[in-house]
C-alpha cells in the first residue's frame, strides 16, 4: 500500500514534474511576450494609427510588401543592425576570452581586477551613453582632444557612418566585454589541470593550448555568450537614440547613418504614429534575431571539441 | 542542441570530486599586469569621469583642455539633485523593483534550469529551443500591447507594471541550465534517485546548494538589469512614481543640458548597484574559484 | 540555520512582491484634496503660478510631470493610444499639435466662446477640422535675432542694437554681414549656430510653408523655402556657421561656450539661453529679425485628455493658466510671449526691459514681432518635415551630400510623409 503509494508518487514525479517546474517560465512568459507578440502580429496586417484604433483597415501583407520591395531605409535600418551586429559581437566575445586568459593567470590582486572588469555593467545604458556622447563630442569632447593632442585630426563621429557606428560599438562592447569575460573565467577554472599536462608533454606551447583546450571546452559558454550578446545586439535601440538626443533622435542622425531597425520601429510607431507599419518592422526584426542567433549558435558549435 | 546537452564535464565520470583542485595557473609576468591594469584603467575610466563631472559646477563642463580632477562641489549638486526630483522614491522604487526581480529570476531559473539540464521529459530539447528563441524576443517592440494589458490590469504608473513582467528571464533559465549541465554530476542525481529522492528534493538538497555561485552571478546580473532597465519603466511609470533611470531621464529633459546635474543623479543612482556589487561581487568572484564548478 | 536562510529567500521574494502591490498604489485623491496632474516638457514658468493657484483652491493639489521634449510627446501618444495614463493636462508643441488634432475625440472640446481672447492664428491651429478645440494656447514664438556684443565688437561690426537690425534688412544682407564677420572673427566663432535654426526662421516667415490649405505637401514647389534654403546653403558654404543642430547637447553647449555670434531667437529662447548659459549675462542683445519681421517657431498648447479623472477642473486650472492675466506673468517671470493680444499693448508687457540682454527692450521687440506676424498654416506633418529638412541642412553642414543632392532627397522624404 504504502510501498504502492510511493511508486505512483515516483513515477508522477519522472513525468510530470519537469513540466512544473518549467511551466511558471512559459506561463509568464506567454503572458508578457507572447501575448504581445501576437497582438503585434495582428496588428501588422492594419494599416492603423496610433492614436486611432477604430479607424484601422485590414490589409493584409501590405505593410510588409512595402517595406521589403519598396523602403530603402527599412534596408537601410537593416544594414545598420548587422554592421553594429557585427562590430558589437565579435569585439565582446574576442575581448572577453582575451581577458578571461589573463585573470586566469596566478595573479595578485586578482579579485580587484575580477570585480573591475565587471564595473562597466553596473552603469546604467542611460548613463553610459550620456557619458560617451560627451567623450565623443565634436568640439569639446575628449576623444577628439587626445586625438588631436597626437596631431590626429577631430572626428565628427556622429556624422559617418563609420565612426558614428564604431562610437555606438563602444559603448556595447564597453559595457557588456568585462561580463562575458567571467563567464568564461568561470568555467576556465573548471577546466582540470590534468588535460593542459598532457598538452604540455605533447609538447604544445600556450597558444596552441588555448585554441586546442581552453576554446573547445569552453564551448557550451561560448555558445552562450554569443547568442546573448546578439539576440541584444540586434536590437539595440537606446544608444542609438541616446546619443542624438533631441527632435531629430529617432533617424538616427542626418542621413540615418547609424539608425537601427529597432529605431526605425521607434520612429514609424512613436513619432509617425504609424502602428501597423511599426509593427510590422517589430515581426521582420524578430524574424531576422531568430534568424542571426540561430546561425550564430550554429558557428558557435562548429568549434572543434577536441 | 542535444550534442551541448550530451557533453559532459570530463571530470564529471568521477563522482566525487577532489577537495583541492591545483590548477596550472600560469603566473602572471609584468606584461600581464600592464595588460589588466589597461583594462582596468579602461573599464574605470568612463565611471570615474562621471564623478568628475559630478563634483563640478556647469561651468567647468565642456572646457578645453578638458578638467580630469574632481572638484569641490559634490555635495551642492547631490542636494539640487534631490531638490529636483523625488530621487528618494526613485531609489525606495528601484530597490523594490530589481530587488523582487532578482530573488523571482533566481528562484525560478534554478528551477527551470535543472529540469532542463538533469531530467529527461518529453519535447526537453525542443522546449529549451523555445527558451533560447524567446531570448530573441524583443520585448520593447510589444510595448504598445504590453501597456495596454498593463492599463486593464489597473497598473499603469504602478511599479508591479515594471516588476511582473520581469520575474522570469530566457537569460536566467539558459545561463543556469548551461551551469547545472557541468556543475552538477548525473551519478550524484542518480544516487539521489537510488535512495528514493523525489526531483524536488533532488532539487533542494543537491541542485540549488551546488547551485549557489552560479546562483549568486545570475543574481547580481538580474539585478544590475532590472535597476539599469529604462525604456519600459520610461513608457509605463509616470514622473511622480518614478525609478532610478525614469528620473535620470527627466533630469536630462527640458531645453537645457546640465551634465553636472545629470551625471550626478547617475552617479547616486550606481551606488546601490556599487554596494551590492561589493558585497556579494567579492563572494561571486571568490564562489567562482572555489571549485564550485566542480572540475 | 542554513535551511533557514535558503527557505527565507522565496519568501522574501514574496514579501517584496506583497509590499510592491500595497506600495504605491496612488490615487486622485492627496489628503481630501482633488489632484490634477499636469504633464509639460521644458520650461512653462508655471511654478509660481501653480503655488498661487493651489492657494486660492485649498481643495486642488497640483503635481507637475516634467519630461523631455520627445519623452513627453512620445508618452502622450502612447497614453492617448490606450486610453489610459495621461496626466489631466497635457502640454503639446505646435511641432505636435497637427498630429493631435486629427484625434479630437481624445480631447476634451475647449470652450469655443473664448476665441477672441488669442490670436487668431494660434486659436485656429489647434481647431480640429470638425471645428473642435483641443487646446488653449500658451505662448507663442515671435522671432528676434539674439547677438552677443562682445563678438561683434571684435569682428569691427557695429553693436548697438538698432545698428544691428539696421545691418540686416534681408536675409541676403545678414549672410553679407555673416561674411564680413567671419573674416575677423574671434578665433572658434562662427556667425550663426546652424543652418536648421536659419532655416526654420525663414520658412516661418514665409506666406505658405510645408504644406498648402489643403493639407498637400507643396516644399518641391515653394520658391520661398527653396531660396531660403540656397541661401543658408551658400552661408554654411562660406564657413558661417557652427555646424549645430538646434534642441541637441551640442547646441547647449555652443551657447555655453560661445561657438556663435547669432542666434534666433523665438521669445522661449531668452529663457533657454539663460538657464543654459548664465555666465554670458550682459553680453547678449537683442535685434530684429531679417526678412521684415514675422514669422513663428515654437510655442505650445494646453489639452484635457478626455479620459482623465477629473476633467472638470482640469479645464478651469488649463482656462486660468492660459488667461491673459497669468500669461502676463509668464512673461514678466520666464519671458514666454502671450499668445494674447490684448496684452502687446499693455504697458507691463511692452514696456519689459531684459537685463541679461543688455537691457534690451524684449517686451517692444516681441510684441513688435507677434504683430507683424503673418499666420502660416501648418499641415499635419508639419513638425516631422521640419525635422527632415533639419535633417537635409545637416548633411550638407557634415560634409555628407551637396545642397542640391541633399534637397532633392529632402523633398522625397517630405513627399513620403504625405502617404
Amino acid at each position: 500500500m504504502r510501498t504502492d503509494w510511493r511508486e505512483r508518487r515516483h513515477r508522477w514525479d519522472i513525468r510530470y514534474a519537469p513540466y512544473a517546474y518549467i511551466a511558471p517560465y512559459f506561463l509568464l512568459f506567454a503572458v508578457f511576450g507572447l501575448f504581445p507578440l501576437l497582438y503585434t502580429a495582428w496588428v501588422s496586417l492594419h494599416d492603423r494609427n496610433l492614436l486611432d484604433g477604430d479607424s484601422a483597415t485590414f490589409v493584409g501583407l501590405e505593410n510588409y510588401a512595402q517595406l521589403l520591395t519598396a523602403d530603402p531605409y527599412f534596408w537601410n535600418a537593416m544594414g545598420n543592425t548587422l554592421s553594429l551586429w557585427v562590430l558589437t559581437t565579435v569585439p565582446q566575445i574576442a575581448l572577453a576570452l582575451g581577458i578571461a586568459q589573463l585573470l586566469n593567470r596566478r595573479i595578485r590582486t586578482r579579485t580587484l581586477f575580477r570585480m573591475g572588469v565587471l564595473l562597466p555593467n553596473i552603469t546604467s545604458v542611460a548613463a553610459v551613453t550620456i557619458i560617451f556622447a560627451q567623450l565623443f563630442g565634436r568640439d569639446f569632447g575628449l576623444i577628439n582632444w587626445v586625438l588631436e593632442l597626437f596631431g590626429a585630426g577631430r572626428i565628427d563621429w556622429q556624422a559617418g557612418t563609420a565612426s558614428s557606428h564604431v562610437a555606438i560599438a563602444t559603448m556595447v562592447v564597453w559595457r557588456w566585454t568585462g561580463y562575458h569575460a567571467l563567464i568564461f573565467l568561470a568555467s576556465m577554472q573548471a577546466i582540470p589541470s590534468s588535460v593542459y599536462e598532457a598538452a604540455r608533454l605533447d609538447g604544445a606551447n600556450s597558444w596552441q593550448q588555448f585554441w586546442r583546450i581552453t576554446v573547445p571546452m569552453l564551448r557550451p559558454q561560448i555558445i552562450f555568450s554569443t547568442v546573448i550578446a546578439t539576440a541584444g545586439n540586434m536590437r539595440l535601440l537606446a544608444e542609438p537614440l541616446l546619443f542624438n538626443p533631441g527632435a531629430a533622435a529617432a533617424t538616427g542622425g542626418s542621413d540615418r547613418q547609424f539608425q537601427t531597425a529597432a529605431l526605425y520601429l521607434y520612429e514609424q510607431g512613436f513619432a509617425k504614429y504609424d502602428f501597423g507599419y511599426a509593427s510590422a518592422i517589430a515581426w521582420l526584426l524578430l524574424v531576422a534575431t531568430v534568424l542571426i542567433t540561430g546561425l550564430s549558435y550554429l558557428a558557435a558549435r562548429r568549434i572543434r571539441t577536441d | 542542441m542535444t550534442s551541448v546537452l550530451d557533453r559532459s564535464a570530463p571530470s564529471a565520470a568521477s563522482p566525487t570530486p577532489p577537495k583541492r583542485r591545483r590548477r596550472v595557473a600560469v603566473v602572471a609576468g609584468p606584461w600581464t599586469y600592464a595588460a589588466l591594469i589597461a583594462v582596468l584603467a579602461g573599464s574605470a575610466f568612463p565611471v570615474y569621469w562621471s564623478l568628475v563631472v559630478s563634483s563640478q559646477t556647469p561651468a567647468a563642463v565642456d572646457r578645453v583642455p578638458p578638467v580630469l580632477v574632481p572638484g569641490g562641489h559634490l555635495f551642492a549638486n547631490i542636494a539640487r539633485v534631490f531638490d529636483t526630483t523625488d530621487f528618494a522614491l526613485a531609489l525606495m522604487n528601484s530597490l523594490v523593483v530589481a530587488g523582487t526581480i532578482t530573488v523571482s529570476v533566481v528562484f525560478f531559473s534554478t528551477l527551470a534550469g535543472f529540469a532542463f539540464a538533469k531530467l529527461r521529459f518529453r519535447g526537453r530539447s525542443a522546449l529549451m529551443l523555445l527558451v533560447v528563441a524567446t531570448q530573441a524576443v524583443p520585448t520593447e517592440l510589444g510595448v504598445i500591447p504590453l501597456y495596454m494589458m498593463m492599463s486593464d490590469f489597473g497598473w499603469a504608473g504602478e511599479i508591479h507594471a515594471v516588476i511582473v513582467p520581469g520575474l522570469v528571464t530566457a537569460f536566467g533559465v539558459f545561463f543556469m541550465r548551461q551551469y547545472f549541465e557541468r556543475a552538477v554530476p548525473d551519478e550524484l542525481l542518480e544516487a539521489g534517485r537510488m535512495d528514493g529522492c523525489s526531483s524536488l528534493r533532488l532539487y533542494w538538497h543537491v541542485v540549488l546548494p551546488a547551485a549557489r555561485p552560479a546562483a549568486a552571478v545570475l543574481g547580481l546580473f538580474t539585478f544590475m538589469q532590472a535597476w539599469n532597465d529604462f525604456f519600459w519603466p520610461l513608457v509605463v511609470l509616470v514622473p511622480e512614481n518614478p525609478t532610478v533611470q525614469t528620473a535620470l531621464s527627466t533630469l536630462a529633459s527640458g531645453y537645457t543640458t546640465d551634465y553636472t546635474l545629470v551625471l550626478t543623479a547617475a552617479t547616486i543612482g550606481t551606488v546601490p548597484v556599487l554596494l551590492v556589487f561589493l558585497l556579494f561581487g567579492r563572494q561571486i568572484v571568490g564562489g567562482i574559484m572555489q571549485g564550485a564548478l566542480k572540475g | 540555520m542554513r535551511r533557514t536562510t535558503r527557505a527565507a529567500v522565496p519568501l522574501l521574494g514574496v514579501g517584496l512582491l506583497a509590499a510592491s502591490l500595497v506600495a504605491g498604489c496612488g490615487s486622485g485623491a492627496a489628503g481630501g484634496k482633488t489632484r490634477i496632474t499636469i504633464g509639460l516638457f521644458g520650461n512653462f514658468g508655471y511654478q509660481q503660478l501653480f503655488e498661487e493657484y493651489e492657494k486660492a483652491h485649498p481643495d486642488i493639489d497640483i503635481t507637475d510631470r516634467t519630461a523631455s521634449y520627445s519623452d513627453h510627446h512620445k508618452n502622450l501618444a502612447a497614453h492617448l493610444a490606450t486610453n489610459n495614463g495621461a496626466a489631466d493636462i497635457e502640454a503639446v508643441d505646435t511641432g505636435y499639435i497637427n498630429q493631435f488634432k486629427t484625434n479630437p475625440d481624445r480631447f476634451v472640446e475647449l470652450d469655443a466662446s473664448r476665441k477672441d481672447q488669442w490670436l487668431d492664428w494660434k486659436w485656429e491651429a489647434s481647431l480640429s477640422k470638425d471645428g473642435k478645440q483641443i487646446g488653449y494656447g500658451t505662448d507663442v514664438g515671435g522671432l528676434a535675432i539674439c547677438y552677443r556684443r562682445d563678438f561683434l565688437e571684435q569682428a569691427g561690426l557695429p553693436t548697438e542694437r538698432d545698428q544691428v537690425s539696421a545691418l540686416w534688412p534681408t536675409w541676403e544682407d545678414f549672410m553679407a554681414k555673416g561674411r564680413e564677420f567671419q573674416a575677423k572673427a574671434p578665433a572658434g566663432v562662427k556667425w550663426f549656430d546652424g543652418g536648421p535654426s536659419l532655416l526654420n526662421a525663414i520658412v516661418g516667415q514665409a506666406p505658405t510653408g510645408y504644406y498648402d490649405r489643403d493639407d498637400k505637401i507643396v516644399v518641391g514647389s515653394n520658391t520661398d523655402i527653396k531660396r531660403g534654403w540656397d541661401l543658408v546653403a551658400k552661408g554654411v558654404a562660406d564657413g558661417l556657421s557652427a555646424g549645430l543642430l538646434y534642441s541637441t547637447p551640442a547646441w547647449n553647449t555652443g551657447f555655453k561656450q560661445g561657438q556663435f555670434a547669432t542666434v534666433i531667437c523665438p521669445a522661449w529662447q531668452m529663457a533657454k539661453i539663460k538657464d543654459q548659459a548664465p555666465d554670458t549675462a550682459g553680453k547678449w542683445d537683442l535685434a530684429a529679425v531679417p526678412g521684415g519681421g514675422g514669422g513663428n517657431w515654437g510655442g505650445s498648447y494646453l489639452t484635457v485628455p478626455k479620459q482623465g479623472k477629473n476633467t472638470e477642473k482640469a479645464i478651469e486650472l488649463a482656462t486660468w493658466l492660459t488667461a491673459p492675466e497669468q500669461q502676463a506673468k509668464v512673461f514678466a517671470s520666464a519671458g514666454l510671449l502671450p499668445s494674447a493680444p490684448k496684452l502687446y499693448s499693455e504697458q507691463s508687457v511692452a514696456s519689459k526691459t531684459d537685463p541679461f540682454f543688455n537691457n534690451a527692450p524684449v517686451g517692444k521687440v516681441f510684441t513688435d514681432a507677434a504683430q507683424a506676424l503673418k499666420p502660416q498654416y501648418q499641415g499635419p506633418k508639419a513638425g516631422d518635415v521640419q525635422t527632415e529638412l533639419g535633417n537635409a541642412m545637416l548633411r550638407v553642414e557634415q560634409g555628407k551630400q551637396g545642397p542640391e543632392e541633399s534637397w532633392t532627397q529632402f523633398v522625397g522624404d517630405a513627399e513620403k510623409l504625405a502617404k
